[in-house]
């Protein structure tokens, strides 16, 4: 096992992002390899950025764990490509935390900016704290967002939540902002809280929503009463603006007046 | 002054009908010249591939709806990223890159002059700003001339030489260089939301037919002395069928320049289609081939179709929006007052696709069924057949029968049914190659005068030397070396000078604008013309004096002035 603590050192402009896709288990496999991450055109050393400890030695990323510590709410693209070994980040963390990430777990103990997850194809992130927009959506222009894997979060989401969804699961056990859902096609979307305006343009998957959708979109048709682990629920199909054939299992709703 | 001697160069220079041979090439001062001084920079070409610089005589580079393709695909912008690098700019794009990116990966093929198809005339100067930051290129474009309300008035009214006096102020107050017509018509009619099918249908509210716009447009066209024949983008693009209305369109086409074509008609790939729906589609090649082995006052380009990603675009309004039915996906949609209109959206060519399939062969079979390579031009209508890049597999597949055995081997099975391409067996060589990138195109443009797509001495010093050795390379079998020669050059010149060496572009460059200003009669001069004026300033949301592009918006370049017969 090895064990790498990577702590985020105090900043002058600790608002200013850093991009930092080198940040992998499989990237301290190779001991020799000068890491670096971006700070706007600037590409500094690791070292510049973080105290690095390392301790043990790995065969493979499954044997790696990262441990991210002190303000890391504004590094991006941490586990972009991930795939494998584990991730811990102790605080908050930047957009676009496990974009296409394929293996391992990533857990945050406190929020994700955006894009958690964006186009993610397998493994699994939790989030203890809120997530953003897009949470597990697909970047701009993108037909396809998370294909695989799973997206646990505990607080809420943002808007645009599994925009795009294509495979894989997302649960959220808060609200979910305006949107969620919005041209999924595949895959599964479970919401616990409330939601606004889920699943438009959706073309298949499946989306539950436990508490109350606002703003119910009105291209849904009804297509009976299910019981989820012994609550009722109203069947959906739809939409059919778009000839789609997705399913929403929902509790309570509202038209738009 | 500036030398340059390039050594040991085998020659292929189709103009000058030099089929391969080893020659010295003397530059001086960025043109060809009959010898240099021994202090000359000196570079060894070994015997490699050397032809005139490649030229692309459609292609949509610059302008609006280029740059709308930019930004409603932001995905296809994150799909072909560089880092800035030495000279280079970064870049990002694939099927349509941003400016840099287009030059660079042109010159990195060895293409150093560049047609843009169709220019708007309103939106001009957005063209121009793009040829600016296209520096290792020189440029012109194609005017949009299909729905000008002017124009069609004229032409109800069967007066040809009040037609070539509007096309003569425009190109001048635009900078542009030809004439084009996208679906002459059609994308007037559908600001109605209607279309035209062919030739014969009438344009609503002006009573004329795209056949009427066609044969009085050749006419101003050489009226006005034009380097380039009247550009047609036939009607009735991509339509089961359709190759019926190309063959009608070609019978209009009267022989009236002894130099070049009397009409270039393009991408026609994409209107040789046979059929009467999706279901019994097919192709309809050799016919079209016939027409134009009959026809030498045409000249077509293949509007090759490559599988994968790309972006359509086209002035043709009506017909983006039958594709966008078809496919679902985004589509832009744009009218330009008074003149034009456009559609954009994103295509994937599959080759598991029948249909697909089918226009893949068809642009081959187009090629190989026209005799002569001066009347078929290599050419995707970047992007929407495939980008640019693929140009060096088209060529291999033009060159070698096995390669494309085996690319039909991977296509729709049904394909071989609906198509002639597996009985042809014509595999071109490298000069009728030569022909069909750099030759035809110069001599289709008229640019051939202008130092253009030939060696000669005086030419514009536009080379390029490709790492393939012709003796020593089989192109019916070792298609890969083909492809991979044709990728990317040893060294390209522009000018004289060494402008990209081994896919590295090497200096900032400047390109240089072609445009055409025709000298007409003070009593045929448009600007004398009440009704015209009055008109312009009642319909237009412009004013006729801010209409033309001023000078500041183009730096180098050239004017090409011509006497009209008017
Ligand atoms: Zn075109």
């Amino acid at each position: 096992m090895m064990r790498v603590v990577l702590a985020v050192k105090e900043r002058k402009k600790p608002f200013l992002p850093i991009e930092a896709e080198a940040i992998l288990p499989s990237a301290f496999l190779d001991q020799e390899a000068k890491l670096t991450v971006w700070k706007g055109n600037k590409e500094l050393p690791f070292a510049e950025v973080f105290a690095v400890s390392i301790d043990g030695e790995a065969e493979s990323a499954d044997d790696v764990e990262i441990v991210i510590r002190g303000d890391s709410s504004r590094i991006k693209r941490i586990g972009e490509y991930m795939d494998g070994g584990r991730i811990v980040i102790e605080g908050d963390i930047g957009m676009h935390c496990g974009n296409f990430m394929e293996a391992g777990t990533i857990e945050i103990m406190g929020s994700a900016d955006a894009w958690l997850g964006r186009e993610m194809r397998g493994g699994s992130i939790i989030c203890r704290g809120n997530a953003g927009d897009y949470c597990g959506s697909g970047y701009r222009g993108e037909k396809k967002g998370m294909r695989g894997g799973s997206i646990e979060v505990f607080g809420n989401a943002g808007d645009f939540t599994a925009e795009m969804l294509a495979g894989g699961s997302i649960v959220i056990h808060g609200n979910a902002g305006d949107m969620a859902g919005v041209d999924m096609h595949d895959g599964a979307l479970v919401i616990h809280g409330d939601a606004r305006m889920v699943c438009a343009n959706m073309t298949g998957g499946t989306c539950t929503v436990h508490g109350t959708v606002a703003d119910m979109m009105p291209t849904f048709v009804r297509t009976g009463q299910v019981l989820i682990e012994g609550t009722e629920f109203t069947r959906f199909s739809g939409d059919i603006a778009n000839r789609g054939k997705g399913t929403l299992f929902i509790r309570r709703w509202q038209y738009m007046d | 002054m500036s030398e340059l001697l390039i050594k040991n160069a085998f020659v292929i220079d189709p103009l000058n009908h030099i089929r391969g041979e080893i020659m010295d090439i003397f530059v001086r001062d960025g043109r060809i010249v009959e010898s240099v001084g021994p202090n000359a920079e000196v570079i060894d070409a070994g015997g490699m591939l050397t032809m005139p610089g490649g030229i692309d005589s459609h292609t949509h580079v610059c302008g609006t709806k280029v740059n709308f393709g930019r930004y409603m695909s932001p995905e296809d912008m994150r799909a072909g990223r560089t880092k800035r690098h030495g000279a280079m700019h970064a870049t990002s794009g694939y099927s349509v890159p941003t400016t840099y990116g287009t030059s660079y990966r042109y010159s990195t093929m060895g293409y150093t002059t560049l047609l843009e198809g169709a220019m708007a005339p309103l939106e001009a100067r957005h063209t121009h700003e793009e040829f600016n930051y296209t520096p290792l290129q020189d440029t012109m474009a194609n005017v949009l001339f299909d729905g000008n309300w002017a124009i069609m008035e004229a032409v109800r009214d069967q007066d040809t030489a009040r037609a070539a006096a509007i096309v003569a102020w425009f190109l001048e107050a635009v900078k542009g260089f030809s004439i084009k017509l996208t679906n002459p018509g059609g994308t007037e009619a559908w600001g109605w939301g209607k279309n035209l099918t062919c030739i014969r249908d009438i344009v609503p509210n002006f009573e004329v037919t795209p056949a009427d716009i066609i044969t009085t447009m050749i006419k101003a066209n050489e009226m006005l002395r034009l380097p380039h024949s009247v550009h047609l983008h036939c009607n009735n693009l991509g339509t089961p069928g359709n190759y019926q209305c190309t063959l009608d369109t070609f019978d209009l086409v009267p022989d009236i320049n002894r130099e070049r074509q009397s009409l270039y008609a393009t991408h026609v790939q994409f209107h040789a289609y046979g059929g009467t729906s999706w279901k019994d589609f097919c192709s309809r090649s050799d016919e079209i081939a016939a027409s134009v082995n009959n026809r030498p006052q045409i000249t077509i380009d293949m509007g090759q179709v490559m599988f994968g990603k790309t972006t359509t675009m086209t002035a043709d309004g009506p017909m983006e929006f039958n594709l966008y039915r078809l496919h679902h996906n985004k589509w832009s949609n744009h009218d330009v007052e008074l003149e034009t209109g456009s559609g954009i959206i994103p295509v994937y060519y599959s080759r598991k696709n029948l249909v697909n399939s089918i226009m893949w062969a068809i642009g081959l079979e187009l090629a190989l069924l026209v005799r002569d390579p001066y009347q078929c031009i290599l050419a995707t209508d970047n992007p929407n057949g495939a980008p640019f890049v693929k140009y060096p597999e088209i060529i291999a597949l033009l060159m070698s029968k096995a390669y494309r055995e085996a690319e039909l081997a991977t296509v729709h099975p049904d394909t071989g049914s609906r198509v002639p391409l597996p009985a042809i067996d014509r595999e071109m060589d490298w000069y009728d190659i030569a022909i069909m990138t750099r030759a035809a195109q110069a001599r289709a443009l008229g640019i051939a005068g202008q130092g253009k797509g030939h060696l000669s001495e005086g030419a514009e010093a536009d080379i390029a030397i490709y790492p393939l050795r012709v003796g020593e390379t089989d192109p019916s079998r070792e298609y890969d070396a083909i492809i991979k020669g044709f990728s990317q050059t040893e060294y390209t010149i522009k000018r004289g000078r060494v402008v990209c060496r081994r896919g590295e572009c090497l200096v900032e460059g400047v390109n240089t604008t072609y445009w055409v200003r025709p000298k007409v009669s003070e009593e045929r001069n448009i600007l004398n013309d009440e009704e015209f004026k009055r008109n312009f300033d009642r319909y237009y949301t412009v004013r006729m004096s801010n209409y033309p592009v001023q000078d500041s918006y183009l730096q180098r370049n050239v004017c090409i002035d011509t006497e009209a017969q008017l």
